[in-house]
């Protein structure tokens, strides 16, 4: 049987393979990352742009739902606001209506229930971060204005009837926004604006019309119903963005613990299968220089 | 008294002879070292027997040069696969390049990993869902432009480097046709001068060296080989062409063409031939014409319709200045006003040099919007603090957009399907070497110098030559005698 001579020089490209196995190896290790390059596995990288996609998109939401929150909060604050302006002006168009004001009590509640008329005003007026939140979509464009060319005066709506929505990851919408005519216009037939003007008109002249100034000020108690309806959708966005914000996060922290599963390094096991490349490269070694000593051919023992 | 000088003649041949094969016999052992060089092993011959009144004696024996121990199938063998192993580890290690430029992304940062292409998608997506909070703030706006800026360079950059592998590979395929020329001519003299010395036997040292240049050839390029009459050899390439025929050698020549070099034998454009071939040229070829036009093309793809579907979504908005968009008048590029991308290069600008619809376009990707203001977050027919437009741009991630996925799918097949063809070709090259190495251990077992060998033949040797002088001491004894008649005396 023919013998290869030049079999040591194959051992050292056997040496070279198991030298380069440990290099890799030590670059998992310490790197602790187990895919680094897509080679090593394909599918696995594949795999790691969609889970990545999805943990930045939840990351991403988290951080917008809190922007978000904020504005809702101060629209929440603003209505409630409102709702206890409006009820200080029931109590005193009730006052008013109970027949024992003189003219210039009566007068005075006018001017009052006026004030109270402005104060909601500016509370529909309300801006975050330079835009009005209750404009709809015209959010550079003060929404309310009263004209008092009239008697009793009109508060006119400039603005229009856009919603905005946040889409969350999961495709379900959240409503950030009720247009201002909705709430405080009540499309007409419960305008907490109409009923305002309308009992400062009637109480302006000191003289009380009683049936008039009561359907007036059942408007007013229809309208704040009405304006707490609309608080509620708010409320109810709040709550939405709370949950959803939770639910993400919490998908996020199973995804991120998925994803370091697939492309983390095992210690445990790269530390064992170095401890084997290195015993192998010991044993190769040492084979190497028994065999390639001098006197190992017949030559050496041929000595005269 | 003839009988004895006839065996004084017998003797000194054979002192010769032994003489001969111990010279072969030291050539071997100087040449141990010697790459190609094959082991040679004395010939012994008979001289023919004389024969006398119906007696025939023998005439001795003559050493009549030596003859290599080599085994032609298992060399061209040999060859055929060293072809094969070095098409795909030319192949794999222009694999490795080009994959380590989508280094998965480790994901220990949320968002900011710079330079992997897949988060960059994400985080472009993302700062319209962010803008959706907010249609009007204006470092939101910022942002969106910023990610926009990020995902339009590293897809660029990395086209680009695309682009400069494929220039280089080019020049290292361009740089072996000299080689192989110089080869091939090598070999064409080579055979002639074996055709001349030696037509019927192996032509020892010729034929080592006409192997040698064989074994370099093979792994420049697939080559078939023919053997001829008179101990000839006809080479052509994998595919059929001739490179040489004999005495005779062809040269390979190169050109250019569409911009990169194409190779040229006897007229014909042979390139495509050639990437299929085998050897270094083969796994230069194809690397530079199938594997990175493939994973460009996918890029382009990628930046095409990206660039597309974001310019014609914004363009299709109202921005925060009131305004919506419009074609521009005189464009020769098809922009519009609302663009956020550069548009990507026209389909009759593409045609004009062999290209694709989509060629191009990830090289040529890079944001063009510099005010904030004109991206369009509000819808096409409402005021400016509304967000749909956002919405519907930031649903784009999710939409099958891109050859028929979603940009995340779309990216992640993508580096799938590379990583897979880079394992695969890392598979077949450690299954061909590991064939190589064991046909060159056959093939060294036979044909290399094994210095065991030739000191049990230098001993031996060396008893038939101390033998055939002792005969020759014996014999001048024997006819000492003769002379004497069988009386002791001066001569001796």
């Amino acid at each position: 049987m023919q013998v290869d001579p030049n079999y040591l020089s194959n051992m050292a490209s056997s040496l070279d393979q198991v030298q380069a196995t440990e290099q890799q190896l030590t670059t998992e290790l310490s790197s602790g990352v187990r895919v680094t390059s897509l080679s090593q596995d394909p599918l696995a990288a594949g795999e790691n742009v969609l889970l990545l996609n999805q943990i930045q998109q939840d990351d991403s939401f988290t951080s917008s739902s809190n922007l978000v929150t904020g504005q809702l909060q101060v629209a929440d604050s603003a209505l409630g606001s409102v709702v206890s302006e409006i009820t200080q002006a029931i109590s005193l168009a009730t006052s008013a209506n109970n027949g024992t004001m003189n003219s210039s009590d009566v007068k005075s509640i006018s001017s009052q229930i006026s004030g109270i008329l402005d104060e909601v005003q500016t509370l529909a007026n309300t801006s975050y971060h330079g835009q009005y939140i209750f404009a709809g979509g015209q959010t550079s464009t003060t929404p309310f204005a009263t004209s008092t060319a009239t008697s009793p005066a009109v508060t006119s709506y400039s603005g229009d009837e856009d919603v905005n929505y946040l889409e969350m990851p999961n495709g379900q919408k959240i409503q950030l926004n009720v247009p201002g005519d909705q709430i405080f216009l009540g499309n007409g037939t419960n305008s907490v604006f109409g009923a305002l003007n309308a009992l400062v008109a009637d109480y302006a002249s000191g003289i009380v019309n009683t049936t008039q100034a009561v359907s007036d000020t059942e408007a007013l108690s229809t309208a704040l119903n009405y304006v707490s309806q609309q608080r509620v959708s708010i409320d109810n966005s709040i709550t939405q963005l709370t949950d959803a914000t939770s639910a993400v996060s919490s998908e996020q922290t199973q995804l991120t613990s998925a994803q370091t599963n697939l492309m983390q390094a095992d210690v445990a096991q790269v530390s064992s299968q170095l401890s084997l490349a290195e015993t192998q490269q010991t044993a190769l070694e040492d084979v190497f220089s028994q065999l390639g000593s001098a006197s190992n051919d017949l030559f050496s023992k041929l000595q005269p | 008294m003839g009988t004895i000088n006839t065996a004084f003649g017998i003797m000194t041949q054979a002192l010769d002879a032994d003489q001969a094969a111990l010279n072969v016999v030291a050539n071997n052992v100087a040449n141990a070292n010697t790459t190609g060089y094959t082991e040679e092993t004395p010939d012994w011959q008979e001289n023919a027997p004389i024969s006398i009144n119906g007696v025939s004696y023998g005439t001795g024996v003559t050493e009549t040069g030596a003859t290599s121990q080599r085994d032609r199938i298992l060399e061209e063998r040999l060859d055929q696969q060293q072809q094969l192993a070095s098409a795909s580890s030319t192949r794999l290690s222009a694999l490795n390049s080009i994959q380590a430029l989508f280094t998965p992304d480790s994901g220990s940062s949320s968002s900011s990993t710079a330079g992997d292409i897949g988060s960059d998608l994400t985080s472009f997506f993302d700062s319209f869902s962010s803008l959706e909070a907010n249609p009007t703030d204006n470092s939101l706006r910022e942002e969106v432009l910023s990610s926009a800026s990020t995902l339009a360079s590293d897809i660029s950059s990395t086209a680009a480097s695309l682009n400069a592998q494929r220039t280089a590979l080019d020049q290292e395929a361009g740089g072996t046709a000299s080689q192989i020329n110089a080869l091939t001519a090598s070999i064409a003299k080579l055979n002639q001068q074996i055709q001349s010395a030696s037509p019927d036997g192996d032509a020892g040292t010729l034929e080592d060296q006409r192997q040698q240049d064989l074994s370099q050839l093979s792994q420049l390029i697939g080559i078939n080989q023919v053997t001829t009459e008179n101990n000839g050899l006809s080479i052509t390439t994998t595919s059929g062409q001739l490179l040489v025929s004999e005495g005779q050698s062809f040269q390979l020549t190169t050109g250019t063409v569409n911009g990169v070099t194409d190779f040229f034998l006897g007229g014909a454009d042979v390139t495509s031939q050639l990437t299929s071939g085998g050897g270094e040229l083969g796994g230069y070829l194809t690397a530079r014409d199938q594997d990175i036009p493939s994973v460009l093309g996918s890029l382009d793809q990628l930046a095409y319709d990206i660039s597309t579907s974001v310019n014609t979504q914004n363009n299709a908005g109202t921005d925060l200045d009131g305004a919506t968009g419009a074609a521009v008048a005189g464009s020769t590029t098809g922009a519009w006003t609302l663009d956020i991308f550069s548009p990507p290069p026209t389909l009759a600008a593409n045609e004009a040099s062999g290209g694709t619809v989509v060629a191009g376009a990830a090289a040529a990707m890079s944001v063009v919007m510099t005010d904030p203001s004109q991206i369009a977050a509000a819808g096409a027919t409402e005021g400016t603090g509304d967000n749909s437009n956002a919405v519907t741009m930031a649903a784009l991630a999710g939409q099958a957009f891109v050859s028929g996925q979603t940009p995340s799918n779309y990216y992640s097949n993508f580096v799938s399907t590379l990583g897979s063809t880079v394992s695969q070709v890392e598979t077949e090259n450690t299954a061909q070497n590991a064939s190589v190495s064991q046909l060159q251990t056959q093939n060294d077992a036979l044909s290399s110098v094994n210095l065991n060998d030739e000191a049990s033949a230098m001993t031996t040797l060396e008893r038939s030559y101390q033998a055939a002088s002792q005969v020759f001491t014996m014999l001048n004894t024997i006819m000492d005698s003769a002379l004497n008649l069988g009386v002791e005396t001066a001569v001796s």
